[in-house]
């Protein structure tokens, strides 16, 4: 059951987006399933997500999207890039338009789960993907 | 697949008279106009009065707003209009603020001072029409001062003005969240309902239900919790301010979302009608006929409109609005096909209000006031949510209302579990949605539907705008005005700040300086994310 296997990851909205439904609703999905899900909530910036990312020494990153403000994801990636954690999974979840969607790939999110996507996708992919696994 | 009520009732496959024993027309449903108002409140019903018809707009630019608030006119849109707020104006903070500059007018209106609302509205009526603004409650003292300012501008009276732009404190429990702590909000809401109160604005209080669903909670909840926040605020404002309450019902109008359970959806309103004028009349002794009756503005489901197959969506609203004008709802707004995607786009927009008019004119529908009235299912329907929202609201009554059961996090909670119970169904196929568990399609074959773009560079153009023309305004009135304000903020929560805060909006001082200054008065920071400081000398 333990498919997480204890596998870290940030969930976490992003910029003034307040729409926390699906972020605590994977959050719940990734904690039945093993995951060590470190649950950042609100009114983070980029800079604070990257800075709780190398704090907690993360396998992944989740962001929770609701809000358009895909700049903000934009900005993360680089942060991202700049702080060496390319190896971190970066993924994002929401109603993100599928031009954006490819942006967002172009820039390294590794993965992009639109509504409807079922949490065992979610569970699979970040399970198999996520750094630590990579690294073994 | 489920069929059971939203809130777990087994449906049956057969309605009869035993489905509804003891049934009294006058009792239980009344006349439409005639207590207890399950009906309705007008005997000739939509041939009287039409529900208003509207679409939300905002984004980019109040420039660019005003055009598309223009634009809803030309098709049709001349009941009311309804613009929702950016997540900065939402916060109160300002465009130019390091977090604000990025998020300006995406996701809704950038309206930060007065003269994005007077840029908003400019060619546009503010009476003839009811002006909705919506976004957050702390912005609601600002949304009122900007009307109450450009009435006076206008040379309007503002007693003249009707709509919406009060917001209710509970708005950010559910599925999203605030800037500004529960009693900040609390007071701002209280302020503004005593003030329109006291100077017979016929300016509403949104307090609504829409948030509770859209982030999963089901028919019982929205009702039960609904009912619970107006005792609690009503209650506020006859004890505690000291209002009468047939005037204080005058303020309060509840937004309800409409799903895509049919009948359910049309049970849930006529039940809300009910359950309101029992209460108005039972728990707050209501003297006037008004004050038992609530009205209940539409939201069609958000939650509903599908990522996937989006022009299946233009159906489901459909079938949405349909239920909104059979439950008798006294105002509509129809979500978009590309919900799921962005703001409206023009073609979306246009769809969505069709929807409405197809409705309103080619059905029949509005031929008749509550024409479902008599059906065994939908009486067994009003009656059943209505007693399962009374279990939910006598244990919010138990917890000692809605602001201790938030405090107990028994509401949060609840909703938590809600969610994810709903989650689980779309994902076990308790629950089939057309295109998203069942029948779906590969993504390559979809239709893809026009989207509205976001432009970041439009935000840092708003941003720069109001660094550059800050500048520009009267320093020492501005000064002195927040000054003032800020004095009349470290008063305590029973003074009335709107007074001041209508001096300062009038002076242009922006919603990150007036909330700012406010917050500074009662000892909060500046700026709820802690990264500017104030730029006034205040004595």
């Amino acid at each position: 059951m333990s498919k997480g296997n204890g596998i870290k990851v940030i969930v976490s909205m992003i910029g003034l987006d307040g729409h926390t439904t699906g972020g605590e609703v994977v959050s719940m999905i990734l904690r039945d399933a093993g995951f060590d899900v470190v649950y950042l909530g609100v009114n983070q910036t980029p800079k604070m997500i990257v800075e709780a990312a190398i704090q907690e020494d993360v396998d992944a990153i989740g962001i929770s999207s609701h809000a358009s403000n895909y700049s903000q994801i934009e900005e993360l990636m680089d942060l991202v890039r700049k702080n060496d954690l390319s190896d971190v999974l970066v993924v994002c979840g929401g109603n993100i338009p599928r031009r954006q969607i490819e942006r967002l790939t172009a820039l390294g999110v590794a993965k992009v789960f639109t509504p409807g996507s079922a949490g065992s996708e979610i569970v699979e992919y970040l399970a198999a993907n996520a750094r630590r696994l990579v690294a073994q | 697949m489920k069929r059971e009520t939203d809130y777990g009732y087994e449906i049956k496959a057969v309605y009869s008279p035993e489905d509804i024993p003891g049934f009294e027309y006058q009792k239980d449903l009344g006349d439409p106009g005639s207590f207890p108002y399950t009906r309705g409140y007008h005997y000739q019903g939509y041939r009287s009065r039409m529900w208003t018809q509207r679409m939300t707009a905002g984004l980019g630019s109040s420039a660019d707003a005003n055009k598309v608030l223009k634009k809803y006119r030309e098709m049709g849109q001349r009941g009311g209009m309804c613009v929702i707020s950016d997540r900065v104006f939402s916060d109160c903070i300002d465009p130019d603020h390091p977090l604000g500059r990025r998020e300006a007018g995406v996701l809704g209106w950038p309206g930060c001072s007065l003269l994005e609302f007077e840029e908003l509205m400019q060619d546009i009526p503010l009476t003839g029409q009811s002006i909705t603004l919506l976004g957050s409650c702390a912005p609601t003292c600002l949304r009122l001062a900007y009307i109450v300012a450009l009435a006076e501008k206008r040379g309007i009276d503002p007693r003249e003005v009707h709509g919406s732009c009060i917001e209710s404190p509970f708005e950010n429990y559910f599925g999203q969240t605030d800037a500004q702590p529960f009693d900040l909000n609390l007071k701002l809401f209280l302020d503004a309902s005593e003030y329109v109160i006291r100077n017979k604005i016929r300016m509403r209080g949104n307090i609504c239900s829409q948030h509770i669903q859209e982030s999963g909670g089901n028919n019982a909840q929205a009702l039960a919790f609904e009912l619970s926040m107006y005792k609690e605020l009503c209650g506020l404002l006859v004890n505690e301010r000291g209002l009468d309450f047939d005037d204080v019902a005058l303020v309060p109008y509840e937004l309800q979302t409409i799903g895509m359970r049919f009948f359910e959806e049309i049970a849930k309103v006529r039940a809300l009608r009910r359950m309101w004028a029992r209460m108005a009349k039972e728990h707050f002794k209501a003297k006037k006929d008004k004050s038992c009756q609530l009205l209940i503005a539409v939201h069609t489901s958000g939650r509903a409109m599908t990522y996937q197959q989006p022009l299946n969506n233009i159906a489901r609203c459909a079938i949405q609005s349909l239920a909104g004008a059979l439950a008798g709802c006294t105002a509509l707004d129809n979500a978009t096909m590309d919900n799921a995607y962005a703001e409206p786009s023009a073609l979306a927009a246009r769809m969505s209000l069709n929807t409405q008019h197809i409705v309103a004119v080619e059905t029949g529908v509005t031929d008749v006031v509550d024409p479902l009235a008599g059906s065994y299912f939908v009486e067994h329907l009003t009656n059943k949510v209505e007693e399962e929202a009374y279990k939910i609201l006598h244990k919010i009554d138990e917890l000692g209302g809605m602001i201790a059961a938030i405090k107990k996090g028994y509401i949060q909670e609840t909703l938590r579990q809600e969610a994810n119970l709903k989650f689980r169904e779309v994902e076990n196929k308790e629950r089939l949605i057309v295109g998203v568990n069942h029948l779906a399609i590969p993504a390559e074959e979809d239709f893809e539907i026009p989207i509205q773009e976001v432009h970041t560079a439009d935000s840092e153009a708003i941003a720069k705008r109001m660094e550059e023309w800050k500048k520009t305004r009267d320093q020492p009135l501005l000064t002195q005005r927040l000054t003032q304000l800020h004095a009349e903020a470290g008063k305590g929560d029973r003074f009335n700040l709107m007074p001041a805060i209508i001096e300062a909006v009038k002076a242009y001082a922006t919603a990150g300086e007036v909330m700012g200054v406010i917050r500074k008065g009662r000892g909060l920071s500046y700026d709820p994310f802690n990264l500017i400081e104030c730029p006034f000398v205040l004595q």
